[in-house]
């Protein structure tokens, strides 16, 4: 599986008589963008906005941020299988991308009505919690959506998502015809076989357990979020965006995803530094142990089978999805596949172990500081001058679906903020660690 | 020319040269001068710091009677006025390295900086590493060079009131005080690093230490069911209908007791599940699986166990911390050890 | 003197390796006393099973965590995770 990636660098975005990309700048016909996510009749109204770096500006609700990719040549779609969208295997010929951007997707649309999970994300793009996240480098165009509220949750968020990435592949499709200015090329080519073996254990959240459906929305494999078997994935199908966001953090977007730096490096030193042998995505949240274990013994066989001689494992999620992460690195190491675990640690407060089920083989393990925001002390975001959504943020949700007892209580979203409650920099973007 | 820094050090009997395991059960004496090992500790902290004195004590004896041996301790220590405490080294030896230990609390009760050093298996460093500050050594004395140099070095340091970085740096052990730290390149370049090293047989050390949870001992069998009072703890997040007590979904910071003295069953008219971490659907139409009253009513009135006790407990375990559910577990065992409660049933989500 | 406590759950080695002493083998974390899936009767007598198996890991002298299984005979002693 060959892939050439070209790369279009977006350094301004403004709005004009017609969507065309030319030397970093992106012009978007925000008429011609919008008739085409109001060709879908779920959705009730859209808008486009423009955030750069350094603006006084707060986006609100964050669903998701998507990178516009686009096939030029090769089967099927970028960000295959979701939304209805092809399902046809990707991951060759080549695919065109606008570099230093994302599309965003904002919208009151929660991601299931069962409770427990709500879109908790917001973006600044100047100041020191914007710092925090790589979004405030990048030049946004958020679509603001709202779905017929009548429709059932999951095709509420399916309508909403849907419209991001048209929205997405609206604007990618100005390259087409175009020349790129950075190109390169992805493949697991031959190389030494003394090259050590590794595998990218992926670890990524379901949401089938917390929503009680296997079709609610979420993170996605070829548009699946239900509890699959561990699944192998080329890479190539990773930068085709057959692996997308969002979940419930920051740093679970399509965006973060398709632009892992963890993934990247493992991928464009094969040949160098090792034998890079695929992906293994691994579903979590499975709620009975013997799933647990079950899982965790079939993804370290799937590596195994694999050849893998190494493995970095990453998940997305919390609470007790750790076990199946951690039983599959000590399944692994049993195997005698050596592991390297990249996670964020809970509260060490009174020297409480940081992370929920320690294991001995879980022996090299890489820290990206405490999850909480609180517990990493983050000072309350100050206000903005603009907002890109809603105007009023849930602080507080009430009893009945929400996160704490009694009313919802909101804020002024321009106005200072609590940040949400989990950083948590799943793929090693940050120099933030813990230390003992 | 300053004064040398005055340092106290702390053996067994058996380093002191006062015998085996035969003399173990000797009290707290001191000697004017270094001895044993402390010779060499002696040599290794140069003209910079002075030996002035070393307090021994048989291991037995501190650990049969460790208030009265910490308390001898210290009156030498207060004696001797020393900048530091150094204590041992005990390497594998566990009762050594818990009396090492009970010397280092000896000399904190008097605001003396103290220092010991031990094998990292050894039992005493699970026990006290998250209060007394202890240097890794050798399992045994043939470690005493490295293990003194390494002694002499901190407690140098401690003498001149230096602040200490954290224990990955510094090659303490761990004292479980994890803090945000900015190591200065992304994660992924370092999980790559690791990578690279592990694979290639290079020792690596890991960012989160691996310690074993706490063990608890467990609690005697109830000898006879049928005589039993049973009650009932959840941390499924059950909450009464509506959840009039605004109980929280998630991160408890209490718990909440409620009668059920009058009840056969849990009802989905009465209570439903609150918690943000699994899906509550199913227990809110029988809440029972998370707290099992029906069950135990049916059992009481079989006489399999005596009775149901009058209160149960409940709270949302989900992102709670470590240390606050101690806090609560705590309190909730207090209530029912007054209670005479004889055994618990917990139902975890 | 200690009070035993026999904790339910679906997640029984966790609960093991995090060191709860009697630990008895919930259905599921949903549905920790029972399955809805059984039907009506079956499920009481599953979450009845469950509970006293519960109740007998109470009169069990344990030395260490050590699980309970409902679905076989008598108590088998921690082959835990590590």
């Amino acid at each position: 599986m060959r892939l050439e990636v070209g790369s279009f660098p977006v350094r301004s975005i403004s709005f004009g008589p017609a969507t065309r990309w030319a030397d970093g700048r992106l012009t978007v016909d925000k008429t011609a963008a919008l008739a085409e996510v109001r060709r879908d009749p779920r959705v009730a109204s859209a808008d486009l906005h423009i955030a750069a770096p350094g603006d006084s500006v707060r986006i609100w609700p964050v669903r998701d941020v998507i990178e516009p990719r686009v096939k030029v040549e090769g089967p099927g779609q970028c960000y295959p299988g979701i939304c209805g969208r092809d399902i046809a295997t990707v991951g060759q010929g080549r695919t065109h991308r606008l570099a230093g951007m994302g599309v965003v997707e904002v919208s009151s649309v929660n991601w299931h009505d069962a409770g427990g999970d709500f879109v908790e994300t917001y973006l600044d793009m100047s100041g020191p919690f914007a710092e925090m996240y790589p979004y405030h480098r990048l030049q946004l165009l958020g679509l603001v959506v709202e779905p017929d509220p009548a429709l059932s949750d999951e095709s509420r968020n399916d309508a909403v998502h849907r419209a991001a990435l048209v929205v997405a592949d609206h604007v990618a499709r100005a390259t087409a015809g175009l020349t790129p200015p950075e190109r390169e090329v992805f493949e697991l080519g031959p190389c030494d076989p003394a090259l050590p073996r590794v595998v990218y254990i992926w670890g990524v959240h379901s949401p089938q357990a917390m929503s009680g459906s296997l079709t609610a929305f979420c993170t996605a494999t070829y548009g699946l979020t239900q509890l699959t078997p561990p699944w192998i994935l080329h890479p190539n199908e990773v930068i085709d965006g057959a692996l997308t966001g969002p979940y419930r953090t920051a740093f679970a977007m399509s965006w973060t995803v398709a632009n892992n730096p963890l993934f990247l490096d493992l991928y464009r030193r094969h040949g160098r530094d090792w034998n890079f042998l695929g992906v293994i995505v691994l579903r979590t949240e499975w709620t009975t142990q013997h799933e647990k274990q079950m899982i965790a013994n079939q993804t370290a066989k799937t590596a195994k089978m694999l050849g893998a001689q190494g493995a970095v494992v990453t998940w997305d999620a919390g609470g007790n999805e750790f076990i199946e992460v951690v039983r599959t690195i000590q399944a692994c190491e049993r195997l005698g596949i050596k592991t390297v675990f990249l996670t964020s640690e809970d509260d060490a407060t009174d020297g409480a172990p940081t992370m929920l089920e320690p294991l001995p083989e879980a022996d090299a393990i890489v820290s990206t500081s405490f999850f909480k925001n609180v517990t990493l002390q983050v000072a309350d975001p100050g206000p903005v001058s603009r907002v890109i959504g809603l105007e009023r943020k849930v602080i507080h949700r009430g009893s009945g679906v929400g996160l704490h007892g009694g009313a919802d209580s909101a804020l002024p979203t321009a106005g200072p903020l609590p940040p949400p409650w989990r950083y948590d920099d799943h793929y090693g973007f940050g120099s933030q660690s813990c230390i003992e | 020319m300053t004064e040398p820094l005055r340092v106290a050090h702390y053996l067994n009997q058996f380093f002191a040269g006062i015998g085996g395991e035969e003399r173990a059960g000797v009290g707290v004496s001191t000697r004017p001068e270094p001895v044993g090992p402390g010779r060499a500790l002696q040599a290794a902290l140069g003209d910079a710091a002075r030996i002035v004195g070393t307090v021994i004590c048989g291991d037995n004896h501190v650990a049969e009677r460790e208030e009265a041996a910490v308390a001898a301790i210290r009156r030498e220590l207060e004696a001797l006025r020393p900048a530091v405490l150094v204590a041992g080294p005990a390497f594998g030896s566990g009762r050594y390295g818990l009396a090492c230990a009970a010397a280092c609390r000896a000399a904190a009760a008097l605001g003396i900086p103290a220092v010991t050093g031990m094998h990292p298996d050894n039992p005493a460093v699970e026990a006290h590493r998250a209060h007394v500050l202890i240097v890794p050594t050798a399992e045994s004395a043939t470690g005493m060079q490295a293990a003194v140099a390494s002694l002499a070095r901190f407690a140098l340091r401690l003498a001149r009131g230096e602040a200490l970085g954290p224990a990955e740096l510094e090659g303490y052990v761990a004292q479980g005080k994890r803090r945000v730290w900015d190591r200065g390149r992304p994660g992924y370049q370092r999980a790559l690093d690791m990578l690279l090293d592990k694979l290639h047989g290079r020792p690596v050390v890991s960012e989160v230490p691996f310690h074993a949870p706490d063990r608890v001992t467990p609690a005697a069998p109830i000898a006879d069911l049928g005589r039993a009072t049973i009650a009932m703890v959840t941390t499924g997040g059950l909450v009464r209908k509506g959840n009039p007590d605004k109980q929280v979904a998630a991160n408890a910071t209490r718990y909440h007791r409620h009668s059920v003295k009058d009840l056969e069953a849990l009802t989905p008219e009465g209570w439903e599940a609150y918690h943000a971490g699994y899906f509550n659907h199913i227990v809110n139409r029988n809440p029972n699986y998370i707290l099992p009253l029906s069950f135990l009513r049916d059992l009481e009135g079989k006489g399999q166990i005596a009775r149901v006790h009058e209160w149960m407990y409940a709270l949302p375990g989900v992102s709670t911390p470590v240390a606050m559910a101690r806090q609560l577990g705590h309190r909730i065992g207090e209530d029912l050890r007054e209670a005479r409660v004889d055994g618990v049933l917990l139902v975890a989500t | 003197m200690g009070i035993p406590v026999g904790m339910i759950s679906a997640i029984y080695s966790f609960a093991m390796t995090t060191g709860a002493n009697r630990v008895v083998r919930g259905a599921r974390i949903e549905h920790v006393c029972g399955d809805p899936g059984l039907g009506p009767e079956k499920d009481y007598a599953y979450g009845m099973r469950i509970v006293r198996k519960a109740l007998e890991a109470l009169t069990v002298p344990v030395s260490g965590p050590t699980l309970f299984d409902p679905h076989e005979g008598p108590a088998e002693e921690a082959v835990h995770a590590s």
